[in-house]
């Protein structure tokens, strides 16, 4: 430290001696342009770390003109004169140093080599974060002592600790997205034993509904769907595997590390493991647009796209889109850099995960006998249908006028054009269904369709999700070349596949990469591409992993990230508001074995998670956006909780796990829009229990959203969401109080026969008494208007599921 | 640093307590179209005589019309009937089905008859918006780069051919929000499935209040807008009482949280919204000229001619962007011309035409026009080589739109395509110029219209819409 200082001040002396201004100018360069226009990154080709760099300039033509400096394409952007692109992106220099510019171009731009290296990436979020040196007595609260001395910089008073009842169900909605029961609150607000809210948090953590809240989370951010999206949005049949892979590696706490390496290159670090090459189905949740095969070169390219940007925006939380069309326009990725990263998945390619060895076997086997069966009984139904077919469409023209009937027997080729359009007006009235047939076969065409359905039950009465799922491998040990794309007449550039060169960089060497395997089953040899991306990924000093995965988790529990731009830790991405508490966090993750699990405690035994969400007085005109924690930050239920939440009011609330997407029934009405005819689109599930399961087992089909779910603020599924919204709108309180769905759920706490029942299991609290009070005027008033007990108390459980106190969260 | 990333998120929040804090003073801010953002308030214009439109009709026709048979004619094709296309003109053209290299020419089958003083000629399939030439412009050097109905859908609506990103409807009432605090700003009415799906109308990444809302038929166009079945006025007062003074209290404990307060605010509105809708779709007061006008007494035009009506009773009531769209993809269909160009065209033209020229008329009668745009559009054009016997094939490479009012100079058109309609070669504009040529007429600058999203402030128009055409329009 002591020797970087000295010669640090004695560059400046040299500087200094040199020319007065020399040094302060070139030390501005490498400041505020170094991380993008130097060393390997150099972006638009532009050096700025040598002199010969800034008179050559980049694609853009020279940086500077020493003859007439004032047209300097330089002192432009910093100028930020319109046409150029303004620089630095994010913060415009202050006069005084564009006038130190301008002052040593006209001095001819002498250079003082030592002070304009480069230094180490100056962005803060390209160093690897540094485990905090923290004072002693602080072990253990360390959430606390980083959030304490903010406050108290800033003047702000901490509010009090929140009402136990207002904790629990808090961390109840946190850790499982449900509320807890009015039995437990009532439990736990008497518990004397000091650790029983420590006993409370971990009895959650060890709850599998904490899997099915966490990847929830998960699913948003990877743009889960069961369908692939654009206008045939076809199934991805598969998808829900990858979903309960996801709901089981949070349920069992399976390192970070793990999971980022099984859903990266699963098939390279453990091929024998279903588990883990499920994990790489991360790669076929993601949209599709299933072109026609004279397309498939432009397809091939989207879905590349798609796992190169969802890759980086996932795991390292950069916005790398932007630099596959040209360099980065605010963070140090140059194009080349993006390729770099489109390269590691140019040889992946789809493939089935057989989940048992034994039964995918069986599976494959009886699928391609059921292939032979089926396409002989289809030709049989055609064969004892068509005598009745025929009977009945020569019926039906017969009644049409003969003009009509012409054009319906003209050959296609032959049709004036009067004939097709009365053959396409037409063409339903000479339709025949399959009622019809049925109606008109004889008694042995009957007796030999029904043996025919008697097969058909025979065969698919068994039938069950195949046990496969989706994941990636590589295509083999080689890979087709990946090239920057040319602009103009400028031959493409092939890249090897690599990483980010700001943060670190380095090649991936052309190799074959053998999977080491010890059974009978022959694996052909990968590139390994994708297992270098995870070693690199999951190194413990990587700037970025552990950083955005701790901010994402922190970010779910108060609502907003330490960096509130939980997937841009970009230049254009907000700053930490407690920069050292984020490092901190970081580094413990690692330490503590990449565990979740550990990272949830800690954070939800922090004094800061248990404080009320009521601000002390003046703290709100203070501090009004919450930044520094002095109280809890309200929130509303999300879309998923709060259907999760209003089956579990009404005691419906079906806690099965796992399996095939439920389809629940929607009205007309409600499917307006959807792509494709509901039968096919929208199958519904079989079985009724189902339509009561968590939101999380629900199909989600890309191109459509259930109105209850969109209308509270269920994300876009062809976008990553690293945050949802929650907006205020009048149609969700249409949905809340007129919608079928949450009236069907007061129908149900109805039966539980008196009011105060049904209040506390909504409120999970017993009414005061002017509650009271209001309840039973209202109670009075309504069974008179309607004359029924039971629908008056309907009314009462509809108006309480509308409440904000059921709403929001404390 | 930039504090910019936080300002979408905050800007409602930081609104509505601006608004003031008492329950009336938010009640009065509209929750069916948020408070404009900063963000967007810069991109408008502050002068009414930059505002030519007040508000959009979007005609939107699903499945792909043919240019060539429509608003751009071309002898070359009848006079080369069957001759496959001359080599230099087929080379970088490709479609999903047909081989340019192939495939033969053919000749509109309609009629082009010169129509209105400026003598435009127009195909026979619209007697009725051939009309109204006079007042509109038919821009002819449409083109594209998607072949395929949603990316293009996608594209033409939301500038993207990846669907997920705002419609132009959702970007207009984010940078203008609505006049009509008890109505949706953004209203789309379509005949069901359409291979767009919703997102062809979403809200992409802005928050879900800037979404389109679907007018269903019925009394009740809006989801859950009725009463629940067999609950009384008088029930649901009650139970919204009770909900109010419930919620009240909870406020007490709880000062000064302007969401909350938003929330008891919402119910108010949603309870307005249940009159001001029905209304606004009750068809009684019409007088039964103008039903016979629209062509609500034939069963071939009653349906659109109900949506074009409802169209203009929503720009009365102040509704800033109304889409239809004409077509479904599981019923009648402009994309039937694949196979039956005659068959489609004729029947999708019948059913449009007249409540489209209706439209027009009603809007021009009732001095609307002037302050309204209306945009008839397509995802792409079709083929001028023939898809088998009679059919077309897609065709992005150019198609035709036209708009009319908003102060636009009529009776003219707007770029040409070459001889054969293949490719737009003069004045060509893409999805991203007519997008931001429709957003300036609304006094909105496309290139400051942004939100911050994933790194940067994005834009309708990305970085594109430099071809802009407004200048034409209106002088």
């Amino acid at each position: 430290m002591l020797a970087r200082l000295s010669i640090f001040v004695s560059v400046l002396a040299i500087a200094c001696w040199a020319n007065p201004e020399a040094g302060q100018a070139t030390a501005l360069l490498a400041k505020q342009c170094g991380a993008c226009h130097s060393g390997q990154v150099k972006l638009s080709g532009l050096d700025l770390s040598t002199r010969d760099g800034l008179l050559k300039g980049g694609t853009k033509g020279p940086a500077v003109n020493l003859a007439q400096v004032d047209e300097s394409l330089l002192l432009a952007a910093v100028h930020r004169r319109p046409g150029v692109a303004a620089m630095p992106p994010t913060k415009p220099l202050a006069p005084a140093e564009i006038a130190l510019l301008e002052r040593w171009l006209k001095a001819g731009a002498p250079w003082v080599e030592e002070s304009a290296k480069p230094a180490a990436p100056t962005w803060w979020s390209f160093r690897p974060p540094q485990a905090p040196v923290l004072p002693a007595g602080v072990e253990g609260h360390a959430i606390d002592f980083f959030l304490d001395r903010t406050l108290a910089r800033e003047g702000l008073t901490k509010a009090s600790a929140a009402p136990r009842a207002a904790l629990l169900r808090r961390v109840y909605l946190d850790l499982t997205g449900l509320a807890p029961s009015a039995e437990a609150v009532q439990r736990f607000v008497t518990d004397p034993d000091p650790d029983a809210y420590a006993k409370v948090v971990d009895a959650l953590l060890a709850s599998p509904r904490y899997g099915e809240k966490w990847a929830r989370h998960w699913l948003d951010l990877v743009r889960y769907s069961d369908t692939a999206g654009f206008e045939l949005d076809s199934y991805l049949a598969d998808a829900w595997r990858y979903r309960d892979y996801v709901i089981d590696s949070f349920n069992a706490d399976k390192p970070y590390d793990r999971f980022v390496k099984e859903q990266i290159a699963g098939d390279e670090y453990w091929p024998e493991d279903p588990e883990a090459n499920t994990g790489t189905g991360l790669y076929c949740v993601g949209p599709n647009r299933d072109l026609f095969p004279d397309q498939a070169d432009i397809n091939r390219v989207e879905v590349l796209t798609d796992y190169t940007d969802t890759t980086a925006s996932v795991f390292l939380g950069l916005t790398a889109g932007c630099a596959r069309c040209h360099d980065h326009k605010f963070d140090p990725i140059p194009q080349r850099d993006y390729y770099r990263l489109q390269a590691v998945f140019a040889p992946a390619i789809k493939t089935k995960v057989a989940l048992n060895r034994l039964g995918s076997l069986g599976w494959e086997t009886g699928e391609n006998v059921r292939e032979i069966q089926l396409r002989e009984l289809g030709e049989q139904i055609r064969t004892i249908q068509e005598p009745c077919r025929k009977k009945l469409y020569a019926a039906k023209l017969a009644k049409l006028s003969e003009e009509v009937q012409t054009a319906l027997q003209t050959k296609e080729d032959e049709k004036t054009p009067r004939q097709r359009e009365l053959s396409t007006e037409y063409a339903t009235a000479v339709r025949v269904t399959d009622e019809e047939i049925r109606g008109c076969l004889n008694k042995s065409q009957t007796a030999a369709l029904a043996r025919i359905e008697r097969r058909l039950v025979r065969m698919f009465q068994g039938y069950a999700p195949k046990p496969f799922a989706c994941g990636i491998t590589d295509v083999g040990d080689y890979s087709p070349k990946t090239f920057v794309p040319a602009k103009g007449k400028a031959e493409p550039v092939a890249v090897q596949p690599g990483f980010f060169t700001a943060l670190g960089g380095g090649d991936i060497a052309e190799r074959s990469f053998e999977r080491k395997v010890t059974g009978p089953i022959p694996m052909f040899p990968t590139t390994g591409r994708r297992h270098a991306l995870a070693e690199w990924l999951t190194r413990p000093d990587h700037p970025l992993t552990a950083r955005v995965l701790v901010n994402r988790v922190w970010q779910y529990h108060f609502g907003r990230g330490i960096v509130a731009t939980p997937s841009d830790y970009g230049s254009r991405g907000a700053a930490p508001t407690h920069p050292e508490l984020l490092d901190y966090l970081a580094t413990r993750f690692v330490a503590q074995g990449w565990s979740m699990k550990k990272l949830h405690r800690e954070i939800l035994l922090s004094a800061a998670y248990q404080r009320s969400s009521e601000p002390a007085a003046g703290v709100r005109a203070k501090d009004p956006e919450n930044l520094y924690l002095s109280h809890f930050r309200r929130r509303r239920l999300t879309s998923d909780e709060l259907r999760d939440n209003l089956l579990a009011a009404s005691g419906e609330l079906n806690l099965k796990m796992h399996g095939k997407p439920v389809v629940p029934p929607l009205a007309e009405e409600e499917m307006f829009g959807m792509i494709g005819r509901a039968d096919s689109s929208w199958v519904v599930s079989s079985n009724p229990d189902d339509f009561r399961r968590r939101s999380i087992y629900l199909f989600q089909k890309r191109t459509f959203r259930m109105p209850m779910m969109e209308v509270f603020d269920a994300p876009e599924p062809m976008l990553s969401c690293p945050r949802r919204d929650a907006s205020t709108t009048a149609p969700q309180s249409l949905t809340l109080l007129n919608g079928s769905f949450a009236r069907e759920r007061a129908r149900a706490l109805a039966k539980r026969g008196d009011m105060e029942a049904i209040f506390r299991a909504v409120l999970l609290r017993a009414p005061d008494t002017e509650e009271a009070n209001r309840l039973t005027a209202s109670f009075a008033k309504l069974e008179a208007a309607i004359g029924s007990r039971e629908a008056a108390l309907v009314e009462i459980a509809r108006a309480l599921l509308n409440t904000n106190e059921f709403l929001y969260v404390d | 640093m930039s504090t910019k990333h936080l300002s979408n998120a905050v800007s409602r929040r930081a609104l509505l307590s601006q608004a003031g804090h008492g329950f009336g003073a938010l009640a009065a801010a509209s929750l069916m179209a948020a408070p404009i953002p900063q963000a967007a308030a810069q991109a408008v214009a502050q002068t009414a005589a930059e505002t030519k439109a007040k508000a959009v009709i979007y005609l939107f026709m699903h499945g792909g019309v043919s240019h060539v048979d429509t608003w751009d004619p071309k002898p070359a094709l009848s006079q080369r009937n069957g001759q496959t296309l001359p080599a230099s003109f087929a080379a970088g053209l490709k479609t999903s089905r047909i081989d340019f290299t192939k495939a033969i020419m053919r000749g509109s089958p309609w009629e082009f008859p010169h129509h209105g003083q400026s003598g435009i000629p127009v195909s026979t399939l619209f007697p009725h918006i051939s009309k109204h030439v006079d007042d509109m412009v038919v821009v002819r050097s449409c083109y594209g780069d998607a072949f395929d109905h949603a990316p293009a859908m996608y594209l033409l609506s939301t500038g993207s051919q990846f669907p997920g990103k705002p419609s132009l409807g959702a970007w207009t009432i984010y940078g203008l929000g609505s006049e009509n605090k008890n109505l949706p700003g953004f209203v789309v009415m379509s005949d069901g499935a359409m291979k767009c799906g919703p997102q062809g109308y979403g809200a992409g990444y802005l928050p879900a209040v800037y979404q389109g809302t679907v007018f269903r038929g019925g009394k009740y166009p809006v989801l859950d807008l009725g009463n629940p079945q067999g609950v009384s006025p008088e029930v649901q007062k009650e139970t919204l009482d009770l909900i109010t003074d419930l919620d009240r209290r909870h406020l007490a404990a709880r000062p000064g949280d302007d969401v909350l307060e938003a929330r008891l605010a919402s119910y108010e509105l949603a309870y307005r919204m249940q009159a001001a809708a029905p209304d606004a779709v009750d068809l009684a007061t019409e007088s039964a000229l103008t039903k016979r006008l629209y062509g609500l007494d034939d069963p071939l035009t009653e349906d659109f001619g109900r949506k074009c009506l409802l169209a203009r009773r929503l720009v009365e009531r102040g509704v800033r962007f109304i889409q239809l769209y004409s077509g479904t993809h599981l019923g009648d269909d402009w994309d039937g011309a694949h196979n039956d160009l005659t068959g489609s065209h004729h029947k999708m033209a019948k059913k449009s035409d007249q409540p489209i020229g209706a439209l027009l008329t009603d809007l021009k009668a009732r001095g609307m026009l002037d302050s309204t745009l209306v945009v008839w559009a397509s995802e792409f054009g079709r083929t001028p080589l023939a898809e088998g016997k009679n059919g077309r094939d897609h065709h992005p490479y150019a198609f035709s739109m036209w708009m009319a009012g908003a102060g636009i100079q009529g009776g003219r058109t707007f770029g040409a395509t070459d001889e054969f309609g293949l490719r737009a070669v003069e004045n060509p504009v893409t999805a991203h110029d007519v997008n931001a040529t429709i957003l300036r007429l609304m006094g909105v600058d496309h290139t400051k219209l942004t939100y911050f999203y994933q790194g940067r402030d994005q834009r309708l128009t990305d970085v594109h819409g430099e071809h802009e055409f407004t200048s034409f329009l209106l002088a």
